[in-house]
């Protein structure tokens, strides 16, 4: 600040001194010195006045803090220079700007007050105190008399110091400037006085609650703060730190002595005034306090020192906020220190060079007094304080002192000193710590890190908050999929139904409108499977069996044909019937020829000669066959036509299917019974169709070299059985039957002695458009007759020598049953020739009749034995029946006159009883044989009269029907 | 509808230790810059220690405004002093917890620390059941 601080202590005093001094000259001042002096030590004081303004020069707010404090303590006495200051404070902050220039006039005008206030103010701290300890001795009793007595010291002071300013102010009045001040603190003056007051009556009363009124205090400091700011300004002023160490040192010193001086002013007034006798008191009891004070004080001393090391050590980073902490600090200790450095403190050891004797000297009187005036509060008081709290207790030793007005001041302060000794004990830690830092930091390395993601939750969506609440209610979504791998929406939907429906408008018919439904209902009905073969089979025997039954019932109906036919079969045959020959394309037709199958008993053929009477252009040159069911006699099964004249006939032999004549013509014609009808002619007669088939193989025209060329007399089947080995040999069919029922052989015999063997082939496919290789076969046809051996027999019988009578003819052959290679045949000179198909040699060759020698006698008729004995039967022309055995020339029995010599012309050996047989003559007798009842003539003969009948041809009895 | 918390907290850890060398004044201090191995600050173990605090204390707590100021004191106070017991002699442990309600709201909180990442280190650990979650941030800062 000023120059003249840099020097040394002397030195910057001096020339305070001299400026004070100076402005004494001028302003008054020095009366106030004088008045001080005669009153008390006048040099001392004046020092310490001197010393003090200067301090207060340097730090005008500190003083204002202090005054404050003061203020605080004792509101009633001290309020007015406090208040003065603010006002000045608040004057000075209005007008910074404009008297920014007079700053420094300002501050000396303020050098020249604070001595004044600090003077009187020293006075009010020692009536303030007083007060105080007077109150908490009195307690409430004496409170109100003593305000009184208060407010009116109070304001002798005041009218006191009003008259010395006002002295001042006459005396100055040299700038306009200072008289405005001047005015300024007058106006202050008043103005302290009446807050005082305000503030007396409320603290009054506070007073009775020491600790609200700490509380206040407290408050008053907080205030205090933003005035350290200028005070740091000023600092920084200050050309070095170093300087300000010493200064603030010498500042320490001077203001305690300078308080010390304002003590002993104090105390000088309270003796003049109404304490001398306590004064003196006090003063032995300040010095015992003392001496116990300095104990607790040194170790505050020690931190300080401390603090001082330290600010040494870290001078340079020392920020202004921490040296405004530590003048704050050392304000608050600034009385003790004041104690120490005076009296106690060798560090300060050029303060107290500095310190003149008699301060010395003024200081251990005050201590003294203090020390008195402490022994004497602690007697009477020390009940009171104990109820006070932790910080009045500390401040017991204080509370002793307050007993002696003069004492007060130091009581003040020490109210203060526990916290600040905390607060002190703090800063010194954060000097620690912030000198360890500042190092620390050179060393490591702080950085902020990389931002730590500490959590983050997703928002979640409004379902998902859903389905998580919804779960805890005792609930549970359930996923469906009936297909578990079709998760597509067309996959899961099911095929659509359709239906077609279809409508017509103008409706053509009944159905205007339908719709497949009906059609899927046709659709659904299984068609039944149809075994054709077996339905065919079925119907076909069931058909036969109804024809049947019919025929009867027709037969029982129609009685007119029985009676004739009971009459005339009476005698031999239980009943008989008369196949329908009336039918018209039979009538006037001479059967010729009959033929019952050995097999199929029931199953006869008639052949029909050429009709005498015209009937039908077709027919007439036509011979007729037809096959009957002699259970059916109502009309034929089937009706054959024929080109040429048929001499003779015969069925297969284990089943009558087919159907083989022979011609006059010499061919050797088939009927395949089983063909289909439609392959053949029909003819619809009477309103019935029939059907004419036509032979399915015929040996016309084909074969001619080894035909017959003459007219048939025989034809046979041989049968297979006894052709085993060969039957296989020449069937290409499959099936057993089929092989059964065509392994035989048709052996025809034409009248020349011609004796074919014919082998029956049928084919495996029906061509419907006729066969190129097969000539003779009926398109459509399957049956053919392939040649198989010739065997010519005119030789063996014309070797006989029977020259005579030219060759003789051939007209019957029979096989035998158990050896079909051996065969019989008979001829018209009454010889039977014995042959075989292998030209063995057999004996006899001939068989002969009874008579000797060659007649023209005709065997028309031959049969074996159907019981498996060698013999056979022979009818001749004569009318003989004779019976041979195979190994004999000459027959076993001859019946010569048995038919009246009547030819016979058919026989036949019973198939059921083994000596019965049937013999027919020309005239249409039958006779029946017996042999084991009558071997000499016919048990019984039954002619048959066939003109009583229309029919020109007459019927034959068949014996069959009659054994059975 | 996102709430975000940012916790930013920084600290410069100071602490006057050992001052053996006040007097001597000219010598440099020797600091203790590094902790010793054993006592390093780790993650996992304070994560551990934290997740059974918290699964202790919360497993079947439920979130109500009222008691969760006292409880996020409570956990903090348990899981400092848990911490305490893991020995990290010069660490300064500071715990935070955060308890907030689940209510589909967007939660994120983030920290950031200025510090010595040699030594210093921080874990955190997440407990969360159907009405709340409690976020614990320690951090353990060196003392040198």
């Amino acid at each position: 600040m000023e120059p003249g601080k840099k020097r040394t202590k002397d030195d910057t005093w001096k020339a305070d001194d001299l400026r004070r001094q100076l402005w004494a000259v001028q302003s008054g001042h020095p009366r106030e010195d004088k008045k001080l002096r005669e009153k008390k030590l006048h040099k001392e004081s004046e020092v310490a006045s001197l010393e003090y303004r200067e301090h207060r020069s340097k730090d005008p707010d500190r003083d204002v803090r202090r005054r404050e404090r003061v203020a605080e303590r004792d509101p009633q006495t001290s309020m007015e220079n406090p208040h003065g200051e603010r006002d000045h404070e608040k004057h000075r902050e209005r007008r910074k700007d404009v008297k920014y220039r007079e700053k420094d006039k300002l501050k000396e005008r303020h050098r020249e007050q604070d001595p004044e206030k600090s003077h009187s103010r020293g006075k009010d701290k020692e009536k303030e105190k007083e007060k105080d300890r007077k109150v908490r001795k009195e307690e409430l009793k004496q409170t109100t008399a003593y305000h009184n007595l208060l407010v009116r010291e109070g304001r002798g002071r005041q009218l006191l110091e009003r008259a010395e300013k006002k002295v001042r102010a006459a005396s100055k009045a040299r700038t306009e400037e200072k008289e405005r001040r001047d005015e300024d603190s007058e106006r202050g003056d008043e103005e302290r006085e009446r807050r005082y007051r305000e503030r007396k009556l409320q603290y009054g009363d506070n007073k009775e609650n020491p600790l609200s009124y700490w509380l206040y205090k407290e408050d008053e400091r907080k205030h205090r703060k933003p005035r350290e700011t200028d005070q740091e300004k000023r600092y920084q002023e200050k050309s070095s730190t170093r300087e300000k160490r010493e200064k603030h040192s010498k500042e320490k010193g001077n203001s305690f002595s300078d308080k010390e001086g304002e003590e002993r002013h104090r105390i000088k007034r309270h003796k003049e005034g109404f304490h001398l006798e306590e004064g003196r008191r006090s003063h032995r009891d300040k010095k015992e306090r003392s001496s116990k004070e300095e104990h607790k004080k040194r170790e505050q001393k020690e931190i300080e020192k401390e603090d001082t090391d330290l600010e040494t050590a870290g001078a340079d980073d020392y920020s202004a906020s921490f040296e405004d902490d530590f003048e704050d600090y050392e304000d608050d200790f600034e009385v003790c220190d004041g104690d120490d450095d005076s009296n106690n403190e060798p560090d300060s050891q050029g303060k107290t060079e500095e310190l003149p004797l008699a301060q010395k000297r003024e200081i251990q009187e005050i201590q003294k007094a203090i020390n008195a005036e402490n022994e004497r509060v602690g007697e009477l008081s020390s009940k009171m304080f104990q109820k006070q709290g932790r910080m009045e207790y500390e401040q017991e030793p204080q509370a002793d002192a307050n007993t002696s007005p003069s004492r007060t001041p130091v009581c003040g302060i020490f109210v203060d000193f526990a916290t600040a000794s905390h607060r002190q004990k703090s800063r010194s830690q954060a000097i620690k710590q912030k000198t360890r830092s500042t190092k620390l930091l050179r060393l490591i390395d702080l950085d902020f890190s990389f931002t730590f993601s500490v959590l983050d939750l997703p928002p979640v969506n409004e379902y998902d908050m859903y389905i998580r609440n919804f779960g805890k209610k005792n609930t549970k979504q359930a996923y469906v999929q009936y297909n578990e791998d079709s998760v597509d929406r067309d996959i899961q939907t099911e095929d659509i139904e359709t239906r077609e429906v279809w409508t017509q408008h103008p409706g053509e018919s009944a159905i205007v409108s339908g719709g497949n439904e009906e059609r899927d209902f046709s659709d659904a009905t299984v068609v039944p499977r149809i075994d054709t073969p077996r339905l065919s089979s079925f119907l076909r025997a069931a058909c036969q069996v109804i024809a049947v039954l019919l025929e009867e019932d027709r037969l029982a109906a129609g009685p007119s044909w029985n009676p004739h036919c009971q009459d005339s079969t009476l005698s031999i045959s239980d009943s008989s019937s008369q196949l329908n020959t009336s039918l018209p394309f039979l009538q006037n037709r001479k059967v010729s020829c009959l033929h019952a199958s050995r097999v199929q008993r029931h199953t006869v053929v008639s052949v029909h000669d050429l009709p005498e009477k015209r009937f039908s252009q077709s027919l007439d040159s036509r011979h007729l066959l037809c096959v009957w069911d002699i259970w059916q006699p109502s009309g034929p099964q089937k009706v054959l036509i024929c080109e040429s004249k048929v001499t003779c006939c015969c069925f297969s032999p284990f089943k009558a299917f087919l159907l083989f004549a022979g011609t006059v013509h010499g061919s050797v014609v088939v009927w395949d019974l089983r063909e289909d009808s439609r392959i053949h002619q029909y003819v619809r007669l009477s309103d019935c169709f029939w059907t004419f088939r036509t032979p399915t193989f015929s040996t016309d025209g084909i074969l001619t070299s080894v035909n017959h060329r003459s007219p048939l007399q025989a034809i046979e089947s041989v049968s297979t059985s006894v052709y085993k080995k060969q039957s296989f040999v020449l069937s290409p069919f499959s099936t057993e039957e089929e092989m059964a029922g065509l392994s035989f052989h048709i052996a025809s015999l034409d009248n020349g002695g011609v004796l074919n063997v014919w082998v029956v082939v049928e084919l495996p496919k029906a061509d419907i458009s006729g066969s190129m290789s097969d000539l003779g076969l009926l398109p459509g046809g399957r049956i053919k007759l392939v040649h198989s051996a010739v065997i010519r027999l005119d030789d063996s019988l014309s070797h006989k020598g029977t020259e005579f009578w030219g060759s003789p003819q051939t007209l019957s052959v029979k096989f035998l049953p158990s050896d079909p290679n051996h065969f019989v045949v008979g001829t018209d000179i009454g010889l039977i020739s014995h042959g075989t198909r292998q030209d063995w040699k057999v004996s006899p060759k001939l068989f002969k009749p009874q008579q000797h020698g060659i007649r023209p006698v005709k065997v028309n008729v031959i049969d074996f034995s159907p019981f498996g004995e060698p013999i056979f039967l022979a009818g001749c022309s004569d009318g003989s029946i004779r019976l041979h055995q195979l190994t004999c020339e000459r027959p076993l029995v001859q019946w010569d006159s048995s038919t009246n010599g009547r030819a016979v012309i058919s026989l036949q050996w019973s198939p059921t009883r083994p000596a019965l047989f049937l013999v027919q003559d020309e005239s249409s007798s039958i006779y029946i044989w017996d042999l084991l009842e009558n071997d000499l003539a016919p048990v019984a003969k039954q002619p048959i009269c066939p003109d009583r009948d229309a029919h020109p041809g007459g019927l034959k009895t068949l014996l069959e029907t009659v054994d059975s | 509808m996102a709430k975000s918390i940012g916790v930013s907290f920084s600290m410069g850890a100071s602490e006057g230790g050992l001052d053996a060398d006040k007097n001597t004044g000219e010598l440099e201090n020797t600091y203790i810059l590094r902790p010793i191995f054993q006592q390093r600050f780790r993650p996992s173990v304070v994560k551990g220690c934290i997740h059974a605090v918290l699964k202790e204390e919360l497993e079947n707590a439920e979130y109500s405004p009222e008691e969760m100021p006292q409880l996020t004191k409570r956990l903090s106070e348990t899981i400092k002093d848990k911490l305490k017991e893991l020995g990290y002699d010069r660490y300064k442990m500071v715990v935070q917890v955060v308890i907030g309600e689940q209510r589909g709201e967007g939660v994120f909180m983030a920290a950031r620390c200025f510090w010595d990442a040699d030594t210093d280190n921080y874990t955190h650990d997440i407990f969360m059941n159907d009405t709340l979650f409690c976020v614990v941030a320690a951090f353990g800062c060196f003392y040198y």
